[in-house]
C-alpha cells in the first residue's frame, strides 16, 4: 500500500509520460489504424477512381442517348433544341442533368460502406478489439472516433469524385448546347448531399460491423439494405392497393436518394423529408451499436 | 495493487468464476495458478474490464480499470498474444495504442528495443511466430510504463532465452515496487518467478499464500526408508503424528518424523537401514495436491497426471 502511494506521488515515468486518454489521442489512434493498412490506402484510392470512372461512363451513356435523339429528330426534319429535349422528360424521371456529379455514387456506397463494416469487424476477427479496449476502456470514444473518421473520409472522397465527375460532364453537355455549369440549380446541392448520403451509409456500415462483429455478415446486410431492398421495392409497387405504392420511398436507399434531388414532386416525399428519414435510419443503427459496444464482453 | 471482491462470472448458466476474493500486492510477483478452464483468463479479463462481472467487483490501484484517466499507465496487460490486427506492422500497432494516451514515439521505440523486436517491427504482425507475438504483447503491456502488470501465460511459446528474459523482467519490475500478476500452468516457472501464489480451481480460490508456504504446507515432509526389517521398523516408528506407508516389501515412507530421528530409532533397536532419503516436496506436488479435486478436464490417458498420482495415492 505504501509503495503504491509513493509511486503515485513521485512517478518515475521515464519516456512514457502522458496526460492520459484524450479524445484527440483516440482520434489520432484510429487514424493510424486506418492509414497503416496498405489495403485500406489502396482501396480508398481505387474507390475514388471507381466513382469517377462509373460517373464518366454514366455521362457517356446519357450523352450518347441524347445525341441519338437529337440526330433522329433532325433526320425527321424536326429542329430539336436541348431545351426542348430537357422539357420532354417529366420531373423525377432521372434525366435531370444537375445530379450528374452523383452518377457514380452507387459504387461509392458499396465500397465505402463495406470498408466501414470492416473497420470494426476486422478488429473482432483479429482480436485487435481487446487491445483497443485496453487502451480506451470506456469504449465509446473509440467508436465515436471511428465514426468521425469514416464519415469525414466518405464525405471527402465522394465530394472530390462528384466534382471530378461534373468537370468531365460539364464540357460534354455544354458542347451539345445544354445550359449546364456550377450555377445550374441543384448542382452544388447534389455534390453537398451526395457526400452526406455516403457518410451516412458508412455510419450504418460501422454500426453493422459493431452489432454483428462479423465482416461477411455486416457487408451482406449492408448490400441487402441498399441494393436488394431497392429491387424488392420495385416489386412492392406491383402489389395491389394504394399503400404499397407509397412504401418503397421510405426504404433507406430511396429516402436517401430522394434527399439528393431538388424540387417538389406530387406523390413523392420532399427531399428534406427523405434526408430526415435517412438520418433516422442512421441513428436506428448507430445508437444500438454504441449501447451494445459499451455493454458487451469482448 | 489489485483487489477482487466476490468476483463472479457466469457464461450461459456455466459458472466460470465463483465469487473469488483476493488481493495482489505491489512489490512482489504474484502467480496465478490453476488447471485449464479454472477461470484464470476470465478473472484477468474482468480485471481489465473486457468482461463484465456477473456480480462482485474488482479494482486496480483503487478504481475499476475503466475509470482511470490514463489506463495504460496504471495497468499493462498481455491477455492473449494475438490481440493485434494481422495486416498491421508491430510498430504501427504500438503507435496506434500509444496515440490514445499521447505517449511519444520515443517510448514506442524503447519498448520495441526492450522486447527485442527491432528486426521485425516493420513487418506485419500476422506473420509473427508465437514467441514474437508474445513479445509484441509484452511490448504493448509495457508501453505506458504501468504501475501494475497483468500477464496471462507470458512465457507461452517463448524460447529458453525469452523465458529467462521474462523472468528477469518481472523480478526487476517487482523490485521497483510494481504489482505483477502473472498466470501460468508451468509450475516450475512459478516456483522460480513468483513470491506469492493464488491457486484457482473450478472458479474458486483454493490457496492464497507465499510460494514457500504452499510448498511446505500442503504435505508433510516424507522420508523414504529401505530396510529388510520393514515391519519391525514400522511398529517402532508408529506413534502420534507419524504415518508409515509400505509400498514394497522392504520400502516404507515415513511422514511426521525427520530422517535424523528415524535413523536414531533404527540404531537404538539394531535395525539395519540401507537407504534413508528425505523426499523434498515440490511446488508441483503441492499443486496436484491442491487441485486434484478441482481439475475441470480430467485426462483419462495414463501418463499425464501420473507424475503425481503415486504420491497422491500414497498419502
Amino acid at each position: 500500500m505504501s509503495t503504491m502511494t509513493e509511486t503515485r506521488t513521485a512517478p518515475t515515468r521515464s519516456s512514457a509520460g502522458s496526460k492520459g486518454v484524450t479524445f484527440g489521442g483516440v482520434l489520432r489512434s484510429e487514424w493510424i489504424k486506418l492509414w497503416s493498412l496498405m489495403s485500406t490506402r489502396i482501396l480508398l484510392l481505387l474507390t475514388l477512381a471507381a466513382i469517377i470512372g462509373i460517373g464518366a461512363l454514366a455521362v457517356l451513356i446519357r450523352y450518347t442517348y441524347l445525341d441519338e435523339m437529337v440526330r433522329s429528330a433532325r433526320d425527321q426534319g424536326q429542329a430539336m433544341t436541348p431545351e426542348m429535349l430537357e422539357a420532354s422528360f417529366p420531373p423525377g424521371s432521372g434525366f435531370d442533368l444537375y445530379n450528374l456529379p452523383n452518377a457514380g455514387l452507387q459504387i461509392g456506397i458499396l465500397i465505402l460502406g463495406s470498408l466501414a463494416v470492416l473497420f470494426m469487424s476486422s478488429e473482432y476477427a483479429t482480436g485487435m478489439i481487446r487491445s483497443t479496449m485496453n487502451a480506451v476502456p470506456r469504449r465509446t470514444p473509440a467508436f465515436v472516433a471511428k465514426a468521425i473518421i469514416l464519415a469525414v473520409i466518405s464525405y471527402v472522397i465522394t465530394t472530390i469524385a462528384g466534382v471530378a465527375t461534373f468537370l468531365i460532364a460539364m464540357p460534354v453537355f455544354q458542347g451539345m448546347g445544354f445550359d449546364l455549369d456550377w450555377s445550374t440549380d441543384g448542382v452544388l446541392y447534389s455534390i453537398f448531399t451526395g457526400g452526406l448520403y455516403v457518410a451516412g451509409v458508412a455510419l450504418i456500415g460501422l454500426s453493422l460491423g459493431t452489432l454483428l462483429r462479423n465482416s461477411a455478415g455486416g457487408i451482406t446486410v449492408l448490400v441487402a439494405m441498399f441494393f436488394v431492398l431497392s429491387i424488392a421495392a420495385g416489386f412492392m409497387t406491383l402489389i395491389p392497393g394504394e399503400f404499397w405504392k407509397y412504401v418503397p420511398q421510405y426504404i433507406p436507399s430511396e429516402a436517401g436518394g430522394r434527399f439528393l434531388s431538388i424540387g417538389h414532386t406530387d406523390g413523392v416525399i420532399d427531399p428534406w423529408h427523405g434526408g430526415l428519414i435517412f438520418l433516422g435510419y442512421v441513428l436506428l443503427f448507430l445508437i444500438p451499436a454504441m449501447i451494445v459496444l459499451k455493454k458487451r464482453d469482448v | 495493487m489489485i483487489e477482487a471482491t466476490g468476483l463472479t462470472k457466469v457464461y450461459g448458466g456455466k459458472t466460470a468464476v465463483a465469487g473469488v476474493s483476493f488481493t495482489v500486492k505491489a512489490g512482489q510477483v504474484t502467480g496465478f495458478l490453476g488447471p485449464n478452464g479454472a477461470g484464470k483468463s476470465t478473472t484477468m479479463r474482468m480485471i481489465m474490464g473486457l468482461d463484465r462481472p456477473t456480480s462482485g467487483s474488482v479494482t486496480v490501484n483503487g478504481r475499476p480499470y475503466a475509470e482511470h484517466k490514463a489506463p495504460l499507465h496504471e495497468v499493462g496487460a498481455l491477455l492473449d498474444a494475438k490481440a493485434v490486427h494481422t495486416s498491421r506492422s508491430a510498430y504501427n500497432h504500438l503507435l496506434a495504442m500509444a496515440a490514445t494516451h499521447g505517449i511519444p514515439k520515443t517510448r514506442v521505440r524503447e519498448v520495441i528495443e526492450m522486447t527485442g523486436l527491432e528486426a521485425v517491427a516493420r513487418k506485419k504482425a500476422g506473420g509473427f511466430s508465437l514467441g514474437m507475438g508474445q513479445r509484441l504483447g509484452i511490448a504493448a503491456a509495457l508501453l505506458g510504463d504501468p504501475q501494475t502488470l497483468i500477464l496471462d501465460e507470458p512465457v507461452n511459446g517463448l524460447d529458453p532465452e525469452g523465458v529467462l528474459w521474462v523472468r528477469n523482467l518481472v523480478r526487476y519490475l517487482a523490485e521497483q515496487g510494481k504489482t505483477i500478476f502473472l498466470s501460468s500452468h508451468l509450475m516450475s516457472e512459478m516456483a522460480q518467478t513468483a513470491d506469492h501464489l493464488i491457486v484457482i480451481g473450478r472458479g474458486r480460490i483454493i490457496a492464497d499464500a507465499p510460494v514457500k508456504e504452499i510448498i511446505a504446507g500442503t504435505r508433510q515432509a516424507r522420508t523414504l526408508v529401505r530396510t529388510s526389517a520393514a515391519l519391525q521398523l514400522s511398529a517402532l516408528l508408529a506413534g502420534d503424528g507419524v504415518t508409515v506407508d509400505q509400498s514394497e516389501p522392504e520400502t516404507i515412507e515415513v511422514s511426521g518424523m525427520d530422517s535424523r530421528r528415524i535413523a536414531q530409532v533404527a540404531l537404538d533397536n539394531g535395525v539395519l537401514l540401507y537407504e534413508l532419503t528425505p523426499q523434498l516436496s515440490s511446488l508441483e506436488d503441492a499443486y496436484f495436491d491442491l487441485t486434484k479435486d478441482e481439475v475441470e478436464y480430467h485426462s483419462h490417458l495414463t501418463g499425464g497426471p501420473a507424475v503425481a498420482a503415486p504420491a497422491a495415492a500414497g498419502k
